[in-house]
């Protein structure tokens, strides 16, 4: 075989010395926002109803500046439009705005209620595509609803806006005569103040700030992956391989120079196969009558614990933290609980790994080591290299994308769109309207907060991303310029920081489907996508 | 080990698949080295003989934009133009909407056979290296993933912090790892269960693993033989041997001569437990207690083994004597037996405690008898006070409670 290059490694084996290559360090302060209460301190018999109005006094000031600011002059054919306290202040034929809550009730959205006079509440709701009725559109309501009341949202203006639970929305308008609120104009709080890079290391210590900027100058990439789907079969990709190989460098684009500029690999969920969970949920509601026969077992039963995912994965992460910090996030999919903020993956899962976490807490040290392996939340936020990440496994994307309204004219449901433009939409949106997570309670299962609702963006991040969506997809959104009142938009940079904001979206692919890593520069935020995968050749084609 | 050696034995004879990781774990090479050597050798043996050895290819670099066949693709329409969204909320302009452009790289695996075709995939290549060697064509790439699982527990107990250097790993000098125990290797083969593997450290233990043939018959026997030294009940000494019984119950009772000098582990556990009873218990039993004196020891440990049996094989705590004739109810010798497992460091175990039961008779007498019962307990609590032997105290006005009693003692066993 006689190759014109040989690339370095298609020839006879030499001598060299190979340098060793070290990583760039990484700077790394998670923020602990989704930490649940440990213990006998979470309780799970609260209101849900907390939670929207605390997302309500939280938003409403912000909405209400944003409105004001656009409705706050305005008269159309000669009446001023008003700001009405409560929604049901409305009065009928007077032009008006309002703040509150969203709410839509859709036909096929799992009712709480429908489920207990059924008693079908004990198992799960099966997915849905979507919860509108497409055969039926006009059964999609909207409401308005705040501490007063709710009102019966109208108009075309809905049509072509889209809407979920739980955002914070204030609309114009005027009620019609049969109560309805026909609204002319939305608004929503748009981004959140974002924090400028580095910002939390000030507030630490001068000194650590000074060392992490100092430690991670030159460049540096952030890794993201989601949906690895570990099987522990055979059947596993090979790409887990190729890319344990390249995080540590045995395999590179460019030598392993490339590789080593990466700082972290954050797993965004899904790291375990769907077949582990499914199945076992499968069994369970299928099977309950012939599992009820069989002797009961307590403890480890290996023939209904497949133990190999976890083992894998294990052995995937003992493999590569010796060069690599891992920040590994739960999915729903994975061994933890199922409703937002899903907690982090316990480390006694993960015996290997687990000599890379932090320290278990002692109760009286309250200052906590981050750990070099860190098994987070999911939802989860953090600073990586100075900037704000906030990400998710996806769960919030793929609910709200449900109730969206899929034009008449699709292409059949059988066959699956692609709805990866909707899904960055849907990311957009959540910054716009600063709930992260809109849904919850209502179609996600949540933790019942009652202080405070972490959902809220209280701070716009730098990179937002949600794993385990079917294809990847990236692009910069930016702050709404406020208009101003003189009417010079162009010296935006001269607007203050607000102007400056912008965030980088990241929609992070299903690894076991599509091989791909993505990979953020921490320097420009420019992303690159790394896929691995095999090439199907003679053999398969037989 | 000579790496043409290495290479020859494994793919050659043994018609194994030798990865440039593999190999270079083996050989302690650096990664980009054992390239080279699986490069070479490829090249030698198929000059040699012509398609002897299959090898596959790592090519990296910048695919031509059509979509690579593996992967279940979706467009890849990064540059597509977007058409207005009916999503997009009438207040949120989005000033920057289109998709970036963004730098696609890949990682193809491909056979010897596919590289030329996989070549022309790419638009730029960066590099090529080969990824393995195998005897034949793999019908199913995948396959290589198991040599890859089965390199990291074969050299799990290297230290990827102190190898990999040598690997050509990249470095972090940041690295943060809790001191303390190892992280456990990967399942060690269960065949040899040794009592070291609950040491908590791990260090040895990679030195045993190589050692662990011929050591495999050794820790029986040495359990034996401590076993046999507490064979006077000593109560300090009393753990050990527990430890050690727990393992020797593993393993299918071995049908032991009497005369067996080396009683094993429960055998030594009922001696220890039963004979003082026995000397204070038979007393009560008028016909049995002389006899059971003038029993050579070899003969109770057999009998005690086969009550022990008989106990495991019914889960009934005692054996009653079915004497419904007898006026009295024979006072039966209760042992207070243990058995102990030991679980993740923690003892664990059941000992047969008595238990004061009282029933009631079809006569409508109260029989309160003494039974033996299992009771779960662990390490940490000293087990109870021995009590007194069993004795039936027949409670009740009337002529003839003891026959009753007996016959409820009997169909009351549980």
């Amino acid at each position: 075989m006689a190759t014109t290059e040989d690339y370095g490694f298609l020839r006879p084996p030499s001598n060299d010395e190979y340098e060793p290559v070290y990583r760039n360090p990484s700077s790394y302060h998670p923020l602990h926002t989704f930490r649940l209460p440990m213990g006998s301190d979470r309780h799970y018999q609260q209101q849900y109803g907390d939670m929207y109005f605390l997302r309500l006094a939280r938003l409403k000031p912000a909405v209400e500046q944003v409105a004001t600011a656009a409705w706050g002059e305005l008269t159309i054919a000669g009446e001023h439009a008003r700001r009405v306290d409560r929604v049901l202040d409305v009065r009928q034929g007077e032009l008006c705005w309002m703040t509150g809550t969203v709410y839509m009730d859709m036909p096929l959205k799992p009712n709480i209620l429908d489920d207990l006079t059924k008693e079908n509440f004990t198992s799960a709701p099966p997915p849905r595509r979507t919860y509108a009725d497409p055969s039926d559109p006009s059964a999609t309501q909207i409401m308005m609803e705040d501490e007063s009341g709710r009102v019966l949202l109208t108009g075309n203006l809905l049509s072509s806006t889209q809407l979920a639970t739980g955002a914070i929305i204030a609309a114009l308008g005027t009620e019609t005569s049969n109560g309805e609120f026909e609204v002319i104009d939305i608004k929503v709080p748009d981004l959140a103040r974002q924090p400028q890079r580095w910002e939390r290391g000030e507030a630490a210590s001068a000194d650590s700030k000074k060392d992490d900027k100092e430690a991670s100058n030159g460049q540096g990439k952030i890794a993201f992956v989601s949906g690895l789907g570990i099987t522990g079969s055979s059947s596993d990709t090979l790409a887990l391989e190729l890319l344990t190989d390249y995080l540590l460098g045995y395999t590179g684009i460019d030598g392993s120079e490339d590789a080593s500029k990466i700082t972290r690999l954050i797993i965004a969920g899904n790291s375990l196969g769907a077949s582990v969970t499914a199945e076992a949920a499968s069994a369970g509601t299928d099977n309950a009558a012939k599992k009820k026969l069989a002797p009961k077992k307590y403890g480890y039963d290996a023939s209904a614990y497949n133990s190999s995912p976890i083992t894998q994965l294990d052995n995937f992460l003992a493999e590569i933290l010796p060069s690599i910090p891992v920040t590994l996030m739960p999915g729903e999919q994975d061994p933890a609980n199922v409703s937002l903020p899903q907690q982090g993956i316990h480390r006694a899962m993960l015996p290997r790994a687990r000599a890379y976490c932090a320290p278990p807490p002692s109760g009286d040290n309250k200052e906590e080591d981050v750990g070099w392996f860190d098994s987070v939340t999911n939802p989860w936020e953090g600073d990586v290299e100075g900037w704000r990440l906030w990400g998710c496994s996806g769960q919030n994307v793929d609910d709200v994308l449900r109730y969206l309204d899929f034009p008449a004219d699709d292409s059949g449901p059988s066959i699956e769109r692609d709805d990866s433009e909707a899904r960055l939409r849907i990311m957009e949106a959540m910054l716009r309207w600063r709930c992260s997570v809109p849904t919850a309670p209502d179609t996600i299962w949540s933790y019942p907060f009652q202080t405070v609702d972490p959902f809220v963006l209280e701070t716009c991040p730098h990179i937002f991303f949600t794993g385990n969506q079917p294809s990847f997809k990236t692009t910069v959104i930016e702050a709404v310029v406020p208009p101003r009142l003189d009417g010079d938009t162009d010296m935006t940079d001269s607007a203050g920081e607000s102007s400056a904001t912008s965030v980088r979206l990241l929609s992070i692919p299903k690894f076991r489907d599509t091989g791909e890593l993505i990979l953020v520069d921490t320097e420009s935020l420019e992303v690159e996508v790394i896929r691995f995968g095999t090439f199907a050749g003679q053999e398969e084609k037989k | 080990m000579d790496a043409t050696m290495y290479l020859a034995e494994n793919v050659l004879n043994e018609r194994r698949t030798v990865t440039y990781r593999s190999l270079s774990r083996a050989l302690k090479v650096h990664a980009h080295q054992a390239k080279q050597i699986l490069f070479e050798f490829h090249r030698n043996e198929n000059a040699k003989k012509p398609q002897s050895v299959r090898a596959t290819y790592i090519i990296s670099g910048i695919q031509k934009h059509a979509e690579p066949p593996t992967t279940n693709g979706h467009a890849n329409d990064e540059d597509e133009i977007m058409q207005s969204s009916p999503y997009l909320p009438s207040s949120m302009p989005n000033q920057d909407a289109a998709s970036d452009t963004v730098r696609l790289s890949s990682i193809i695996l491909a056979r010897d056979e596919d590289l030329e075709d996989a070549k022309a995939t790419f638009q730029s290549i960066s590099t090529i290296h080969v990824y393995s060697v195998q005897p034949s064509t793999l019908p199913d790439l995948n396959a290589l993933t198991d040599v890859c699982r089965e390199t990291t527990t074969a050299y799990a107990q290297d230290d990827p912090l102190e190898c990999g250097k040598q690997w050509g790993m990249i470095q972090n000098r940041n690295v943060k790892r809790r001191n303390g125990a190892r992280p456990p290797l990967p399942a060690a083969p269960v065949s040899n269960a040794k009592p070291e593997s609950t040491v908590p450290s791990k260090r040895p233990f990679q030195r045993e693993k190589s050692e662990s043939q011929p050591e495999d018959s050794k820790p029986a026997s040495d359990s034996q033989s401590s076993a046999k030294s507490t064979g006077k009940p000593a109560a300090p000494k009393r753990e050990k041997s527990n430890l050690f019984s727990s393992f020797a119950k593993a393993k299918p009772p071995k049908p032991k001569p009497a005369e067996s000098a080396t009683p094993s582990g429960n055998d030594v556990m009922l001696d220890d437990a039963s004979e003082e009873e026995q000397e204070e218990l038979f007393p009560d039993n008028g016909d049995k207690a002389p006899s059971a004196n003038r029993e050579s020891k070899k003969d109770r440990e057999e009998k005690l083994k086969k009550m022990m049996e008989d106990d495991d094989a019914d889960g009934a705590p005692t054996r009653a004597h079915s004497g419904g004739a007898t006026p009295t109810t024979p006072a039966k010798p209760a042992e207070l037996k243990e058995e102990v497992t030991v679980q993740g460091g923690r003892r664990r175990g059941k000992r047969q405690v008595m238990k004061k039961r009282t029933v009631k008779d079809e006569e409508g007498y109260l029989v309160t008898r003494e039974e033996a019962t299992w009771e779960s307990c662990s390490e940490d609590e000293p087990a109870p006070p021995k009590k007194k032997p069993a004795v039936n105290v027949a409670r009740g006005k009337g002529g003839k409670p003891g026959g009753q009693g007996s016959i409820m003692s009997f169909f009351g066993k549980k």
